[in-house]
């Protein structure tokens, strides 16, 4: 008996086919217990994210025979009625536990070292646990994809760094100021990025957000939804003295803050440093404001480019990560084999 | 070992110094990305031997080794090293050691040249507590300012970094430029209440009669230290002088302490008794 893979990503078939094939988690145990009824499976765990469904389970079939018999019933269990060619894929030992270890740690998503899917494979793990579903084999295999993936966040850069423009702005924001607790956000035009990044700054500490809008009753409920104040649209150059980081996303044809402006507010905040996080386009702030003395000004590009060179940085983690991963792979068989030749 | 001198000991101090620059080399050239202890405890090592060679010099003496140029120097050197040594433990602050192993090995060398280090003529016939305590307190402010000096200078690298968009400002695993700027300003601030002390402490010990402090070039020279300093944290605190123009003026009076510290004391008569 082994354990085999049997799924789809984003790598292999598109939303629709994935949204086809996708499990509700009140209906995994089901599919579980069926699976393990029609005897394809001994032990199985369904993984359903938006950007995979897999199942992982140890079969007492021989691989090829299991693959045929567990797609015919994904095909089944899901009334699927269209053409299915490589988008479904299958792992046998060893190349399905390196699989599993590869999507705990990250490596296997859409955004590499993201860390959602190991909570997502955790509790795809615990739904099979609890409804007792998994066996001494995917026990083991996912108690070690856990350890390996937690092993290789800490001992290579596969997670580090920001790899999003909104945990750019925050990452920033971290490197200017010595705690955000003490700093007020405001936020010009209740754009969905600029509402995501005030989200960003306050869940790491920002005190207080400041919201400003054409539109009062936009502003006024955005606020409302992120704890904070509304001001008046033609008002909000008078925050400049109390706030320390300002995240602009009108859609005015031109600059909505130019040196000039800034120049006189910059003696009222009493040279205080401040960030300014411009992902508008067109741009709502003239460039030639960063030339003040402490103004960080970053627009959309270069919080992209931060975020690119950052998911650059993490491909060139990928062969670390692999060799780890081979290593620890080949040490979970060969337990494995110690273990079957244990047994009377 | 007798041959092994408090020198000796100095100069081996010195050499590791210059080992944890080339590794201070490295570091940057990696952008300081890794947490890396090896360098910390060269500095560490450094400052334990340089610690010894004081101990031998003090013993010989029995008093505080800062008779001439080369123990003054060495002093002040021990100060800035320990001071770094101590801030390196702050989870943030880590890569300072790294900024001043290179100030350590520069001055180190230095205050190594034979002709700072004459043979001691007869003992001072005053005090030696205030003495040793307008020294000892002169030198550590200066390794205060030295210390400031060094973090004025990560200040202005990761604001530039900062300014020019560099991603090696956010790979780096330096401070924040805000808390930079309050550990430069507080190093200073120390740097000049020690300077004070010490010289109230000098101005108590006795001196032949007739001769006139403001006519020792190194009371003036010192006299003019402490109003600089004092004009830049009054104008950084209460004048809102720009945290870059702050730091730079850090920067260029310890460059100004360390080039004219020498100069002074040979033309003191008072400071070659």
């Amino acid at each position: 008996m082994s354990v085999i893979v049997i799924g789809l990503s984003h790598r292999s078939a598109p939303v629709e086919l994935r949204e086809r094939f996708a499990f509700s988690s009140d209906k995994i145990p089901n599919a579980l217990e069926a699976m393990r009824s029609a005897g394809l499976t001994t032990e199985g765990v369904v993984l359903s994210t938006c950007n995979r469904v897999e199942i992982y389970a140890v079969t007492p079939l021989a691989p090829a025979e299991a693959f045929a018999k567990m797609r015919q019933f994904l095909i089944n269990h899901h009334a699927y009625d269209g053409a299915l060619g490589d988008e479904l894929y299958t792992f046998a030992e060893p190349e399905s536990l390196h699989h599993l270890f590869k999507v705990a740690s990250g490596l296997d998503s859409m955004v590499i070292g993201e860390t959602e899917i190991f909570g997502q494979l955790k509790q795809a793990y615990d739904l099979a646990f609890t409804h007792k579903q998994t066996g001494a084999r995917l026990n083991k295999a996912f108690q070690r994809a856990f350890n390996v993936a937690k092993h290789i966040r800490t001992a290579t850069n596969i997670q580090r760094g920001s790899v999003s423009v909104m945990s750019a702005a925050v990452e920033l924001a971290e490197k200017i100021f010595a705690s955000l607790a003490e700093h007020e956000v405001l936020v010009i035009g209740a754009g969905e990025t600029s509402e995501k990044t005030a989200r960003a700054l306050l869940s790491r500490g920002a005190c207080g957000v400041v919201v400003t809008n054409r539109s009062p009753e936009r502003a006024a409920a955005l606020a409302a939804e992120l704890g904070g104040r509304s001001v008046p649209f033609e008002q909000w150059p008078d925050e400049f003295e109390k706030i320390d980081i300002a995240v602009s996303s009108t859609s005015a044809p031109h600059h909505i803050l130019d040196r000039a402006t800034l120049e006189p507010l910059m003696r009222r905040r009493k040279h205080r440093p401040l960030l300014l996080i411009d992902i508008a386009v067109p741009r709502d702030i003239a460039p030639d404001v960063s030339k003040l003395d402490h103004v960080y000004l970053y627009n959309v590009d270069d919080l992209k480019a931060i975020a690119d060179e950052y998911l650059k940085l993490r491909h060139e983690e990928l062969d670390r990560c692999n060799a780890i991963i081979a290593e620890k792979v080949a040490a979970l068989l060969e337990a494995n084999k110690f273990a079957m030749a244990g047994r009377p | 070992m007798a041959w092994f001198t408090d020198r000796h000991c100095f100069l081996l101090a010195v050499l590791i110094y210059g080992l944890s620059t080339v590794y201070s080399v490295f570091l940057w050239r990696k952008g300081f990305r890794r947490d890396e202890w090896l360098n910390y405890c060269l500095l560490a090592g450094g400052v334990a031997i340089h610690t010894l060679a004081m101990t031998k010099r003090g013993l010989t003496l029995h008093s505080c080794p800062v008779n001439n140029l080369y123990e003054a120097t060495t002093f002040l050197l021990w100060a800035l090293g320990l001071a770094s040594l101590v801030y390196s433990l702050l989870p943030r602050l880590k890569f300072l050691s790294a900024f001043t192993a290179p100030v350590l090995f520069t001055i180190g060398v230095f205050a190594l040249m034979p002709a700072l280090d004459p043979p001691l003529g007869p003992k001072p016939e005053f005090s030696g507590a205030v003495r040793s305590l307008h020294a000892a307190t002169i030198l550590q402010s200066y390794g205060a300012f030295g210390l400031a000096a060094v973090a004025a200078g990560m200040f202005l690298m990761q604001r530039h970094d900062l300014k020019a968009h560099k991603l090696r400002a956010l790979l780096s695993l330096l401070p924040s430029i805000q808390r930079l700027e309050f550990v430069t300003f507080r190093l200073v601030l120390v740097g000049f209440s020690l300077l004070t002390i010490g010289l109230i402490a000098g101005s108590q010990l006795p001196r032949p009669a007739g001769d006139n402090y403001f006519n020792d070039p190194k009371v003036v020279w010192s006299a003019l230290l402490w109003f600089a300093y004092l004009e830049s944290l009054v104008a950084y605190k209460f004048f809102g002088r720009a945290s870059r123009r702050f730091a730079i003026g850090v920067i260029i009076l310890f460059a100004f302490l360390l080039l004219t510290f020498w100069i002074t004391n040979l033309f003191s008569a008072m400071h070659q008794q």
